[in-house]
């Protein structure tokens, strides 16, 4: 009885090769039909994830996004925080690091060595110092300058400049500003000048340290501004987050921007799950569509099987089990080629390949299988036909 | 007679021609789908952006430097200079005015604020609160246009995270909303009355009322905010503003965008005129409003500029993979309808048709599928698209002969190159043995 069994088994093993080895072309055809399914959705899942995480680090091309403020501050704006508020702030979150810029604010009066004008402005003074958050109007920043030496930028010497202020003063580039307020003065170079269409136009920035001597204020500042990646729900809760580990100071979303981005992060989000699904579901359908068609053809095959004895049970089950493993290799050739491609498109839309994940090549695989099992189901239906009205030609 | 054979192929087949269509039908409908989804994405996903605010800014160009912290400027009303109101209308004349989503116009004034509560029916009075930034501006306005219509725009446009609990003041009424900070520090609610004056405070002026409370998580916060022409009246500077935020639909900039326009030839000055880049939309408002300063709003513009290149770029590849996807399904699908089809074709031969024949007949059946398929296909695709439009972003692209030519084009191309192959092998085809049986 056994080795009737085993007799069986081989025999069962033998029949699926010459099956699949029978018509070389039609095996081709099978497998570039579920090759090319695998490989869609395994690159689209890929795809799918790495770009929903990806987009929130482009939202971060809007700038800051979280204030941290002097509690109770009034329109008066004179109240300051203590500069040591950011050691308590959170830098490292699931999503990346939080960018911390602080600055101190002040009105000073400012000249112009070269054009001798005076101006009463706003200084900057920022910690870390430089930092443009976006592009600066002069592209020649000292550190790139062809002419001579560059020096070294330190930041209590030199200052960037706003585009309106330096019209008003008339200050170009490398022109020498003094800065006074009070009974302190300081002087510095403009290393840059920059236009970001914001209030900084009118702003003159210097190094925080420079700043907090003008104004006598050692150790304060009037304001943080954070940077901080992730979802918009991640965004919500590391504010919250914030507001207890800082009770003196008040924390502030820039509503501007988190609730714009919420808005649009959604959408976008939505249009990528939503095309996707569609595409996965029509190339499911599509693939399946294509194999049935080969399937139906091969009511000869069924009909032999029948003629020299085979029950319908098992005739069903070598078409299936043909049918899964030729999903299975369907799949794992095309789920590769998926995820290469998808960290190809990666590259070329965000500029930095997407990371392989590897539960979707499994997902993929089986995805392919199920499809490819499910295209050979309309056999089951072949399984009932008359071996004789088969091989007599009539359908 | 050919026409006979190829009618015969799908009335003695119909099932497996109504599977080859039905894949060709599936794979069409996922590259119209996608091809009109990316081809719209731009525009709606433009609009989204808008939401964001505002992204130029006018100011006058003979200004003072604002002394701005915080969002809050602190120059005297009587520094810096001023824009005409009356030329506002004009912004929707300018060469790309549908692109002119919104603008409000800014005046800005300090003032003394005497708030009343309403008690037993009577208004009771309660202290004078010093120092208080007062926004006037519009919250949704109706602007008379040149050409006789109307066009109604405010900060309820170019600010949309603003949000107001209760309801907007309206332009004409003697009404204002105040922000949530300044409410809760003085125990203002929505109802309540508040008197505004600047300098002499011996004369109380008629109270204004309390229609909302703003929530705008910037320095409006802490700021009353109320009608232009109240405004304008309390800072006397009547008919004028000083700085109008203006959100405009824009194309991302290219590397075009980003030269200097004085270095365009005329052709290049004429193409870049004519797209809505915001640099050109600036320039136009510039010349329009004459004595301004326009700037674009970088964080805004060139935020929103890099994210719509990333996500259409991301469409137009899950489009090409779909396509690709798609096509290979479809290619297989006819293949595999040659490949089994060998038997007949040896019949074909042995009653003396030639190999072009035979090729003919295949070629014009697979055509005559693609037709049917690919349009099918279409009209699925298109139903498909709308759902996604509708559902993402509440409006359904629209349906491009573009988008046709090219999916009954894709449908052509591969399924004759699906059936190529095999059709090559078909043609060699020996009859004698394949009608044997071997």
């Amino acid at each position: 009885m056994t080795a009737l069994r085993a007799l069986n088994r081989a025999m069962f093993w033998r029949i699926l090769r010459r099956l699949l080895g029978a018509n070389r072309g039609r095996l081709f055809v099978m497998l570039l039909a579920l090759g090319a399914g695998a490989a869609v959705t395994a690159a689209l899942l890929n795809l799918q994830v790495d770009a929903k995480r990806r987009l929130t680090t482009e939202f971060r091309t809007f700038g800051p996004n979280v204030l941290i403020l002097p509690k109770g501050s009034s329109a008066s704006g004179s109240e300051t925080l203590a500069e040591s508020v950011i050691h308590s702030v959170p830098v490292n979150v699931s999503s990346g690091r939080v960018t911390v810029m602080s600055y101190l604010y002040i009105v000073a009066n400012i000249s112009a060595a070269q054009s001798g004008k005076s101006v009463t402005a706003v200084v900057a003074g920022s910690n870390p110092f430089g930092i443009v958050s976006v592009t600066a109007l002069s592209s020649a920043t000292p550190a790139t300058s062809p002419n001579g030496p560059a020096p070294a930028p330190s930041p209590e010497r030199v200052c960037v400049a706003g585009t309106r202020f330096a019209q008003q003063v008339g200050a170009q580039q490398d022109a020498e500003l003094e800065l006074t307020s009070g009974d302190h003065s300081d002087s510095c170079r403009v290393a840059n000048l920059r236009q970001t269409g914001g209030p900084e136009d009118d702003r003159v920035e210097i190094g925080l340290r420079a700043a907090q001597r003008l104004a006598d204020l050692p150790g304060r500042i009037s304001m943080v501004e954070l940077t901080v990646p992730g979802t918009p729900g991640e965004i919500q809760n590391y504010i919250a987050d914030l507001r207890n580990r800082i009770p003196e100071a008040e924390v502030r979303a820039i509503r501007q921007f988190t609730e714009g981005e919420a808005k649009i992060y959604n959408r976008i989000s939505g249009l990528l799950t939503a095309t996707v699904g569609i595409v996965l579901l029509l190339t499911a359908l599509c693939v399946m569509a294509a194999m049935t068609n080969v399937a139906i053809e091969r009511r000869m095959d069924v009909g032999l099987m029948k003629a020299i004895g085979g029950t319908t049970h098992s005739v069903v089950r070598l078409f299936l089990t043909e049918a899964a493993l030729l999903g299975l290799a369907g799949g794992l050739i095309g789920a590769t080629a998926g995820l290469l491609l998808s960290i190809g498109l990666g590259k070329a839309v965000f500029g930095v390949a997407a990371r392989p994940r590897l539960i979707v090549y499994p997902v993929a695989v089986g995805l392919t299988m199920l499809v490819a099992i499910l295209s050979a189901f309309p056999l089951r239906r072949l399984a009932s036909i008359r071996p004789a009205s088969v091989f007599r030609g009539e359908a | 007679m050919f026409f006979r054979l190829v009618a015969d192929s799908f009335g003695r087949r119909p099932r497996h021609k109504l599977l080859t269509g039905a894949a060709l039908a599936l794979g069409m409908g996922v590259a119209t789908a996608a091809l009109s989804v990316a081809l719209d994405v731009g525009d709606r996903l433009a609009k989204e952006f808008r939401s964001l605010g505002a992204n130029l800014v006018v100011t006058p160009k003979a200004d003072s430097l604002p002394l701005e912290i915080g969002g809050v400027d602190y120059r005297p009303v009587n520094a810096g200079a001023y824009l005409p109101e009356a030329d506002l209308p004009k912004l929707k004349t300018i060469f790309w005015h549908n692109n002119i989503m919104a603008f409000a116009p800014i005046l800005e004034v300090r003032a003394e604020a005497l708030p009343f509560a309403p008690e037993g029916g009577q208004y009771q009075a309660g202290k004078w609160i010093e120092d208080v930034s007062v926004v006037g501006t519009w919250a949704e306005y109706a602007v008379p246009l040149p050409d006789g219509a109307e066009f109604r725009t405010g900060v309820a446009k170019t600010n949309p995270w603003w949000r107001v609990d209760g309801r907007w003041f309206s332009d004409n009424e003697k009404e204002c909303v105040i922000g949530v900070a300044f409410a809760q520090k003085n125990r203002i609610r929505v109802g309540d009355t508040i008197s505004l004056a600047t300098g002499d405070n011996t004369k109380i002026p008629t109270p204004l009322k309390v229609t909302g409370i703003l929530t705008s998580g910037g320095p409006e916060d802490e700021s009353i905010v109320m009608p232009l022409s109240h405004a304008q009246s309390l800072a006397g500077k009547p008919g004028q503003y000083r700085k109008l935020y203006v959100s405009a639909l824009t194309k991302p900039e290219d590397g075009f965008a980003k030269r200097d326009p004085k270095t365009f030839t005329s052709a290049e000055y004429d193409r870049w005129f004519c797209t809505p880049y915001i640099s050109s939309i600036a320039f136009q408002i510039e010349q329009e409003l004459p004595g301004t300063d326009v700037r674009v709003i970088r964080r805004v513009a060139e935020g929103e500029g890099q994210i719509l290149t990333r996500v259409q770029m991301l469409l137009w590849l899950v489009t090409l993979a779909a396509m690709l996807a798609a096509a290979l399904a479809v290619g297989a699908s006819s293949a595999a309808s040659v490949i089994e089809r060998q038997v007949e074709i040896g019949l074909m031969k042995a009653l003396g048709a030639g190999s072009g024949t035979v090729g003919f007949l295949l070629a014009a059946e697979q055509l005559l599928l693609a037709f049917v398929g690919g349009g099918v296909g279409y009209a699925l695709g298109i139903v498909l698209a709308r759902l996604l439009g509708e559902r993402i972003f509440g409006a359904a692209p629209e349906p491009t002969p573009l988008v046709f030519f090219v999916v009954i084009g894709l449908a052509v191309i591969v399924t004759l190159l699906g059936s190529a192959i095999p059709m090559r092998r078909a043609s060699r085809i020996e009859p004698a043995p394949i009608l044997r049986g071997e």
